[in-house]
């Protein structure tokens, strides 16, 4: 079992830097873009750029480097040329920054000249606060329908809650940001239509999550609903809850005890999963709340052509699935006695 | 026990041949026999839910492919005055769904009467458009001068708190003869109610380049200022002053001062020769008072303090008006040159003779745009015809042969809502269909490998799928789109290089599952290859599971599609349905059909194909059959 967990883990490594390296190479094979800002800006951008060896800096004109990137203006009638590393030589010396320094980079226009991993610290905070709550609500929510739908299986309340949950996951995320920014923010005017400013009352504050948190915790409460679903009627036909029942247990003792139990095993490793995974999703939601997250910072990112933080960006993006696939994984085999995973035959 | 014996003996002839002369042949078998599909499709349809779901999907697609052929409306070429139509259904007045949209509060022009909105529309067409209008029957008192309001009272205020930095307002020099009768009368108002600020101590004098005459001493009266200014002229032993009426608020060092007018009336004889300016300078409206002089050119009143509007009274109204009568209704009357006409003429639209005049005008086909002349200008020299003025409907001018209906309104730039949606749609789903082409046969083909021969083959080729799936969708597009440009072959490309794992992995797990079957081993045990022992042995049971399970990825293409422009990443060049939604996204406020309209199509469009897909994915799956 041991055995299994690091090998999974070392390969989880070894995918994320593959992958890693894979988008590095592709961000820096995209047209270098020179920052907006006057010279001033120009020569710290590119300066930190020399720094994290992306660009070569000369006093001369080179013609072996390709493009002139930039020049300075003439002093003294010295000038300094800027010309763009071969790309596998940015990868090494990229490699090299994270390693040695943990440096990942420099905003272009975003935020000009500041660390990369700065601007995504004091972002983070907003996507995590927000999937924690969302999750918070979603899982005991989208769990009891699960299970009221399956103790009540083919009657009424299983068709609608099996119809609405069917309806609902078939709603793109967009189309219900829509809908309930119309109704709740400027029909009924009950909810603010943006993100609150950090600035504002906490009570507006407060307010605020509600629909972002509804919104990202609607497909998951369809999500558990569907599956608890599906798990529960299963587990209630099995033989032993028959010979729970046989032994005189009440309906009511023999799904809290044993049903129950045994429908859990999948769901709790989904949860764990989803708990990151979430983070993921939430780009569009970001977007047209305004929530100042990291999926918001994505968009704007794309917007300055900042391929800095795009890259790290994605690298979250990344890792958080990857992780998230890993932790399912795991989880799974640590829960249910029944999968040994990686078990010799 | 000997009674009981029975001795029963059988003779040969007791027994007869039963089908001794027939012929015995297998009874034809009364139940239909059946196949595969058309089980599938008996299935199928004892799903209401997805026959439903089926019928749903199926109109849309239709809807999709001929909307945007026979729709005959433009989305092509900007048209502005058509932005931001109504959805039509009915016709106007019904109250639903027929093009027309409620505005409530909007301030009311009591001059024109009409609701004063943006003056990109005439008066007339303003007014005809109006379905139904109701004005408050109480006027709101606001404290700034606004063009629609009236009435309320001059705030003549001092500035500043500094002392000898009085307010003072002084008209224009007016030339008052004793022949004459001048007579003043000032309106004041002691109402106090203007906020950080107190009624303050004035004076109102006539003055001249040397000499003043005071009309009230500086005091804290607010009565009414009537005064005959000939006879205080005659006291002051002259026969002509000229000079302005001046009102001077002393300012105080604790509060601002003002004073508040509520009329200046200037009255003279009938043969005073400067009745012009004397009905300049007097006021009987404060706001317009306060609105004329706010401008520089006319002058008749200068002020060197505040001058503002107390309780000024404008009047809301609430109403509904029809978009389509504003924009194709009677327009107003256009002057078109002479070679404009001589075109229509040329065209055959319509036939004029200017030297007979207006009634000359004989509108011959629908594409004339205009349908009466109402007048004409000849040159001065030549006395030819060099231009007319034409009244015409505005569907004409913007060459419709009819009123024009727009189902789902249209947008900011004057497109046809359904047909953009529509076609939209059809790009979505050519997309989906597209991708689905190419990644299907790939996916099935790497999935059959990798499930067939199992073992090292399979480990490589998986671990390499978990790789490439576990990279998040946006940063695939992302990266694809900035290498590509955002165009359809992009797109396909991008959807396709993640979008074939689904159909691999599901191919796989129906190889295992019937990889191992007896059938599957005595075709082996015959000698069948390796391809025959695929594709005509496992594939075919699994065929139907994995197609149904893997068309799901056209609604998630259409999804990705969709989501790429709300994250600005929208497929460009083509119609496209998300591009189209996220852009109409920031008038959710203001015009919700340009969003709800195309949310709906989308969500229905979802939902009938999950529900489509979901029926036809449990009728191909033979394990399920009996358990519904």
């Amino acid at each position: 079992m041991g055995n299994y967990v690091l090998k999974r883990i070392i390969l989880a490594f070894v995918t994320t830097f593959t992958i890693l390296s894979i988008t590095f190479i592709l961000v820096k094979l995209l047209p270098f873009e020179r920052p907006i800002g006057g010279d001033t800006q120009q020569i710290a951008y590119f300066d930190k750029q020399v720094g994290l060896g992306y660009v070569y800096r000369f006093e001369t004109e080179q013609f072996d480097y390709g493009d002139l990137l930039y020049k300075t203006p003439t002093e003294n009638g010295r000038a300094f040329y800027y010309y763009q590393v071969p790309v596998m030589t940015q990868y090494t010396n990229w490699l090299k920054n994270i390693f040695t320094k943990w440096d990942w980079g420099y905003s272009k226009d975003y935020q000009p000249n500041v660390a990369a991993t700065v601007i995504i610290g004091s972002r983070i905070g907003y996507s995590i606060r927000l999937n924690i709550i969302s999750v918070i609500f979603s899982v005991p929510i989208g769990i009891l329908l699960g299970v009221w739908a399956a103790l009540k299986k083919n009657t009424m309340t299983d068709h609608i809650i099996s119809t609405l949950v069917m309806v609902c996951v078939s709603i793109p995320s967009f189309v219900l940001i829509s809908f309930i920014l119309k109704i709740f923010a400027y029909e009924l005017g009950w909810l603010p239509s943006t993100w609150p400013a950090d600035t504002a009352a906490t009570a507006v504050k407060a307010q605020g999550y509600i629909i972002p948190v509804f919104c990202l915790s609607f497909g998951s409460i369809c999500g558990y609903c569907r599956s608890v679903r599906a798990e529960l009627c299963e587990v209630m036909e099995s033989e032993y809850l028959l010979l729970a029942r046989t032994k005189g247990l009440t309906r009511r003792q023999a799904i809290m005890r044993h049903a129950m139990k045994n429908a859990m095993v999948p769901i709790f490793p989904s949860i764990l999963a989803e708990f990151i995974g979430i983070l993921g999703g939430s780009m569009i939601l970001e977007n047209l709340y305004a929530i100042p997250g990291i999926g918001k910072l994505f968009i704007t990112a794309l917007k300055y052509k900042d391929y800095d933080i795009l890259f790290v960006d994605m690298a979250i993006f990344t890792t958080i699935s990857l992780v998230a696939s890993v932790l399912l994984d795991l989880s799974y085999s640590l829960i249910d006695p029944r999968i040994r995973v990686g078990a010799k035959k | 026990m000997e009674e009981n014996k029975n001795i029963v003996t059988f003779r040969e002839d007791d027994f007869v041949l039963v089908n001794q002369d027939k012929r015995v042949t297998d009874k034809k078998l009364e139940t239909k026999p059946t196949t595969f599909l058309k089980d599938v499709f008996k299935r199928f349809c004892k799903n209401k839910a997805s026959v439903v779901g089926g019928i749903i999907l199926g109109i849309l697609v239709v809807l999709a492919i001929i909307v945007p052929i026979i729709s005959p409306y433009n989305i092509t070429t900007v048209s502005t005055p058509e932005a931001f139509l109504a959805p039509k259904l009915f016709e106007a007045g019904t109250g639903f769904w027929d093009g027309t949209r409620s505005r409530e509060h909007v301030v009311y022009d009591t001059v024109n009467e009409v609701p004063a909105v943006s003056d990109k529309y005439s008066i007339a067409a303003l007014k005809q458009s109006i379905v139904e209008i109701k004005i408050d029957s109480e006027p709101t008192l606001i404290d700034s001068a606004n063009p629609y309001g009236q009435a309320g009272v001059a705030v003549i205020a001092t500035d500043s708190k500094v002392d000898n930095k009085n307010a003072v307002m002084s008209s224009k020099a007016i030339n008052f003869d004793v022949k004459n009768e001048y007579k003043l009368d000032v309106v004041f108002s002691d109402e106090n109610g203007v906020s950080s600020s107190e009624l303050g101590e004035y004076a109102v004098y006539l003055k001249s380049d040397d000499q003043v005459i005071m009309l009230r001493d500086f005091s804290k009266d607010y009565s009414p200022l009537s005064v005959d200014i000939s006879a205080l002229i005659k006291e002051a032993g002259l026969n002509n002053f000229r000079g302005s009426i001046v009102f001077e608020v002393i300012s105080s060092a604790s509060n601002f001062q003002y004073i508040l007018l509520e009329s200046v009336v200037i009255s003279a004889g009938e043969f005073a020769s400067n009745a012009e300016d004397i009905q300049k300078v007097s006021f009987t409206d404060a706001t317009k008072f306060v609105l004329i002089s706010d401008t520089a050119d006319i002058g008749y009143w200068a002020c060197t303090g505040r001058k503002g509007i107390h309780n000024s009274e404008i009047y809301y109204c609430d109403y509904v008006f029809d978009t389509y009568e504003l924009v194709y209704g009677d327009a107003d009357v256009v002057t078109y040159s002479a070679t404009e006409l001589q075109s229509w003429i040329d065209a055959g639209w319509c036939s004029y003779d200017y030297k007979v005049g207006p009634e000359s005008f004989v509108r011959l086909t629908d594409d004339c745009p205009i349908d009466s002349v109402e007048s004409q200008t000849l040159k001065t020299v030549t006395k030819k015809l060099s231009s007319i003025d034409g009244r015409g409907y505005g569907y004409r001018k913007l060459g419709y042969d009819e009123p024009p209906k727009f189902l789902f309104g249209t947008d900011v730039s004057g497109f046809d809502l359904l047909k953009r949606a529509f076609a939209g749609l059809r790009t979505s789903l050519l997309l989906g269909v597209c991708s689905f082409a190419f990644c299907f046969p790939f996916g099935l083909v790497y999935g059959a490998i990798g499930g067939y021969f199992g073992g090292n083959v399979d480990i490589l080729m998986f671990r390499f799928t978990e790789i490439l799936g576990s990279v998040p969708w946006t940063v695939v597009m992302t990266l694809c789109i900035l290498h590509l440009g955002n165009n359809f072959g992009t797109f396909i490309l991008a959807i396709c290089l993640t979008g074939w794992i689904g159909t691999a992995g599901r191919t796989r797990s129906q190889f295992y599952r019937f990889k191992g079957r007896e059938y599957v081993l005595a075709s082996r045990t015959l000698g069948s290859s390796d391809m025959r022992l695929i594709f005509k042995h496992i594939l075919p049971n699994g065929m139907g599971t994995i197609i149904t399970s893997s068309a799901f990825m056209i609604t998630s293409s259409i999804y990705t599609e969709a989501s790429l422009a709300y994250l600005n990443l929208g497929l460009q060049g083509k119609q496209s349905f998300g591009v189209m939604m996220s852009s109409n996204q920031q008038y959710l406020a203001v015009y919700p059909n340009l969003v709800i309209f195309p949310a709906v199509i989308m969500a229905l469009m979802m939902i009938s194909f999950n529900l489509f897909g979901n029926g036809l994915r449990d009728a191909f799956n033979p394990s399920l059959k009996g358990s519904e």
